[in-house]
């Protein structure tokens, strides 16, 4: 049983105190201390021990991983963890060490590692048939299609699967392109759309673009709160956009496409106003809106089930992954019948798209999130946790931001509030010291000054205060 | 409703069947006759006679019922939430629901000969227990956590694959589709060599992404948008290409490409040693070497597109560029390195690999545990059971049949390939060359309605395109020639 010592009622209250005092930790049970000196919160209690691990150590898979993958994979910490399993919001390291997995394997777990309901899909169908490809009829393409297809507004109802974001976004801007007539496309500053040629050309962040040919992509403002010009006004920041398309284009643009909410760009909600705004100069302009939903998408915002609902439009294309499978490689466009037509103009395919067993993986996800009403936990829980971490705050000068919706939450760290000076090295030391306590966050921002937080769904309010005590006691010894 | 369904289905089919036996025996006189009728079964057998329907090998596996949506209701969905493009074969399409090593399974539980492996990518075979097993096991432990994390599979995994390939071919990148690896491979070469120009083969297919649509080189699979700057020379091809088999004077069309078509220098070269979707076509012999030194000596890097050759299916190697004698700069490889996983790979050198660390490289679902436990279990599994041997040996028995078959019946214009990567190439005159388009259709429906599902490709579509999960058994060859030859017979 968890026993939360009488510090943490003392925290609460000074939730509100400008004080930025050491917490003095070390004179209250330090026998109760197992990791970091004096954090004495506890994991929440969770009925699961994996079994022991008898596979390579650390050591010999970064010497594998030197040798035979790519040497730029980055790994997290400086001590980069071991992770071989997984149940539900938690991960387990080689010697089966629990932490709270506040990342999600970058927003991707959302129903829980290893949810049993997932994993039945996945084995059941595994063991019948795992491939054979759109050629021969299989139910289970369908009625995912089906399924996927109603969760949708307006007449977006025609699904392509594909393998990755990456795919599902490429599958996209070709379709844009195609439906149009046009080439140029419109995305955002700070945005990150995927990592093949042409994705990369939307994807607008130097650290992810290579010297190479990347044409027809012109780059508008970002109607980023935090660090924008124009603050939260987003209808002021929806004028670049016409400026664009006058200026740097034909005046016809093929389309737009951004995410809801920026996940690598550091979890940045588009101003409010922004897209409706500017989903309407896009359509006098002949182009197409396409939403990105690959992070923002299935419940995690919490208020609605895609990301693009919460600014009041509805796109012309949805592109999404990710979510979609739990972690199942799985990707996902859904559009309208009528620009979804424009494939039958030459043969496109996808040899594992739709494949029986992501599909069945994919339906059991949906389910799922109905079922254990996952968009409602994403809100309370979500509520909750930006309520405490906008308290801390209020507490640390280091935060200069706290942002995002439901399970989507992104805190950036400054040495100047004013300045809004990233706190580069700070955030790194954090996540480093937040890993030993037991917990596992993302970053992101172009400055990597942005913890990410995206955990599973299922993440409770118990997670997410030891999440913040953790955070507040790392922050308190700085 | 399914239960009545499959009723129907099983009485059409008996109803089909005993029309082929009924017509059968009206043309007896006419009908050639069979070189080898499987023993196994008893059914219709008799006497050996030509009239026989060549009947499949035997099998020791009973498939679940199964109690999903029939064929229609699934047809019907398909057609209001995926499109009008996706496309499917067959008239009456097929619902298959269950698959055991190389044979299919539909609704009704009939068994078919799969001898296209889901387009050359159900390796080992389907639901193959060892590769079933690594599969389930890894996905109740972990599913996925990104390489931000480390995990032994993944390492594990590339290490093997790394093994696998000759020279400094040692770095490897995880990847989702054989599309994704060419699009890495594409990316890879440009920055390395600091050019822009590609060169592929025409009747070639990379991909269907919109960069990869540039190095297929086949009209129907081209969405008209901007490529860059791809070359597109002449094919290698013996049955059709002006040259035949004269690999030097197509080499020399590359030569030409360059000098005149580019600066000079070209950013690299890839090609499929033996053409998938276009139809089986394997390039003229000695062709790659020859180029693959005109490409070096311009600057450019030479991808093998490994993505249906590879693995050991052509039978004489494990990957197809081999079989020219040629080390490429960079692989790429899908289709059959997960035995259906969504997984695919790039290997190259560290020396080219390492222009990639100037920004960062991320593939969010790449190298997961569960597809990279499943891949080392191909490989495992692969080596363990001898497949590449195996290939050998079935696929020389399979030519040598289709050799025979093609001396019997004129519309067979070519037959080709090696190993378990075989082309029947079908023609209505020999001399011109002219592609059988109807005639194949035809044949390969009547080759559904005999058991047997092959595939099809070639510009023209008149190529059949045998390519089955590496367990393909003498006995499926025999009955795959003996249902090709009655049906021809047919005609």
């Amino acid at each position: 049983m968890q026993r939360f010592i009488p510090v943490r009622k003392l925290l609460s209250e000074t939730k509100y105190s400008l004080r930025r005092q050491r917490r003095c930790f070390s004179q209250v049970a330090r026998n109760e201390v197992d990791n970091s000196d004096g954090f004495v919160h506890k994991l929440p209690p969770f009925d699961y021990s994996p079994p022991p691990y008898t596979g390579p150590s650390a050591d010999e898979i970064i010497s594998k991983r030197r040798k035979y993958l790519s040497p730029a994979m980055l790994t997290l910490y400086s001590k980069p963890l071991n992770i071989v399993d997984g149940r539900m919001q938690y991960l387990f390291d080689d010697k089966g060490r629990r932490y709270v997995d506040a990342f999600g394997g970058i927003a991707t777990v959302c129903c829980g590692h290893c949810h049993p309901d997932v994993v039945e899909a996945i084995v059941n169908q595994t063991k019948r048939l795992q491939h054979s490809t759109i050629l021969y009829l299989n139910h289970t393409i369908a009625d995912f299609a089906e399924a996927l297809g109603n969760k949708l507004p307006g007449n977006l109802k025609v699904v392509f699967f594909t393998n990755s974001g990456t795919e599902a976004n490429e599958l996209a801007m070709m379709m844009a392109r195609l439906y149009t007539g046009c080439h140029d496309i419109i995305s955002l500053r700070n945005a990150y759309h995927g990592n093949a040629l042409g994705t990369m050309g939307a994807t607008s962040q130097s650290i992810w673009k290579f010297n190479v040919i990347q044409s027809g992509v012109h780059h508008a403002v970002n109607p980023d709160p935090y660090r924008g010009v124009f603050g939260s006004d987003g209808e002021k920041y929806a004028r670049d956009v016409p400026d664009l398309i006058q200026f740097g284009t034909s005046g016809n643009i093929a389309g737009f496409i951004s995410e809801a909410i920026q996940g690598v760009g550091g979890i940045i909600e588009l101003a409010p106003g922004y897209l409706p705004a500017v989903y309407s100069t896009i359509k006098k302009a002949g182009g197409l809106c396409i939403a990105d939903e690959v992070q923002a998408g299935f419940a995690r915002t919490g208020s609605h089930f895609w990301g693009f609902e919460n600014h009041g439009v509805v796109p012309d294309i949805v592109t999404m992954a990710k979510g979609i499978g739990n972690g199942i490689p799985l990707g996902a466009v859904v559009t309208t019948p009528e620009i979804a037509a424009v494939l039958t103009r030459r043969c496109y395919f996808n040899t594992f798209g739709g494949n029986p067993v992501c599909t069945a993986a994919g339906l059991a996800v949906l389910k799922v999130i109905e079922k254990e009403k996952l968009q409602e936990n994403a809100f309370v829980v979500g509520t909750y946790l930006k309520e405490r971490l906008t308290a801390l705050k209020d507490k640390y000068d280091l935060i200069g931001d706290v942002r995002g919706r439901g399970l989507m939450l992104g805190v950036e760290l400054v040495t100047d509030r004013k300045l809004k000076t990233p706190a580069t090295l700070e955030t790194l030391h954090i996540m480093d010291q937040l890993k030993e306590t037991g917990v596992l966050v993302g970053k992101g921002g172009i400055y990597g000054n942005v913890f990410r937080i995206t955990p599973p769904l299922c993440f409770t309010k118990g997670d997410a205060d030891f999440l913040v005590d953790a955070m507040d006691h790392i922050m308190g010894k700085m | 409703m399914a239960m009545l369904q499959r009723r129907i289905l099983k009485r059409t089919l008996e109803e089909a069947k005993a029309r082929f036996n009924f017509n059968c025996n009206r043309i007896r006189s006419t009908c050639s006759s069979f070189s080898k009728v499987t023993s196994s079964s008893a059914a219709a057998a008799g006497t050996a006679s030509d009239n026989v329907l060549p009947q499949l090998p035997p099998f020791d596996y009973h498939p679940k019922p199964y109690n999903g949506p029939s064929a229609d209701e699934i047809l019907a969905k398909r057609k209001k939430f995926l499109g009008p493009s996706l496309f499917y074969y067959y008239q009456k399409p097929l619902n298959i629901v269950e698959g055991k090593m190389q044979y299919l399974y539909d609704e009704s539980g009939r068994r078919y000969l799969d001898a296209f492996a889901g387009i050359v990518t159900v390796s080992c075979g389907h639901c193959h227990p060892e590769i079933l097993n690594a599969i389930v096991e890894q996905s109740k432990i972990l599913q996925h956590a990104t390489t931000i994390y480390l995990h032994h599979a993944i390492a594990d995994f590339a290490e093997a694959l790394a093994s696998k390939m000759p020279g400094n071919l040692k770095v490897v990148y995880f990847v989702n589709s054989g599309s994704e690896a060419n699009e890495l491979a594409m990316l890879m070469a440009r920055l390395y060599t600091g050019s822009l120009g590609m060169i592929s083969l025409r009747n070639a297919y990379h991909g269907g992404s919109s960069n990869t649509i540039g190095l297929t080189a086949l009209n129907t699979w081209k969405y008209p948008i901007p490529e860059g700057e791809i070359h597109h020379v002449m094919n290698p091809d013996p049955f059709r290409g002006v040259f035949g088999s004269d690999a030097t004077r197509y080499a020399k069309e590359v030569q030409d490409h360059i000098e005149f078509g580019t600066s000079g220098k070209v950013a690299g070269f890839i090609a499929e040693t033996i053409q998938g979707v276009g139809g089986a076509v394997e390039l003229a012999p000695g062709y790659l070497k020859q180029v693959y030194d005109i490409i070096c000596k311009a600057g450019g890097v030479c991808i093998a597109d490994e993505v249906q050759t590879g693995f050991g299916r052509t039978g004489s190697h494990y990957w197809g560029f081999e079989t020219q004698g040629v080390i490429p700069d960079i692989v790429t490889m899908a289709k059959g390195i997960g035995n259906g996983l969504p997984l695919g790979a790039v290997v190259t050198t560290p020396e080219i690999a390492s222009v990639m660390a100037q920004k960062i490289q991320f593939n969010t679902f790449g190298g997961n545990p569960v597809c990279s436990a499943g891949g080392l279990a191909v490989l495992r599994v692969i080596d363990k059971e001898k497949r590449q041997a195996h290939c050998a040996d079935v696929g020389s028995h399979l030519i040598g049949r289709l050799r025979s078959l093609q001396e019997k019946h004129e519309i067979i214009g070519d037959v080709r390939g090696r190993g378990l990567m075989v082309g029947i190439e079908l023609v209505t005159e020999r001399k011109e060359k002219t592609p059988a388009k109807a005639e194949t259709a035809i044949l390969f429906e009547k080759m559904r309605e005999l058991g047997v599902l092959l595939g099809k490709g070639g510009l023209h579509g008149n190529v059949f395109r045998i390519k089955p999960p590496m367990c393909f058994s003498k006995d499926d060859a025999d009955f795959l020639v003996d249902a090709l030859d009655y049906a021809m017979s047919k005609l």
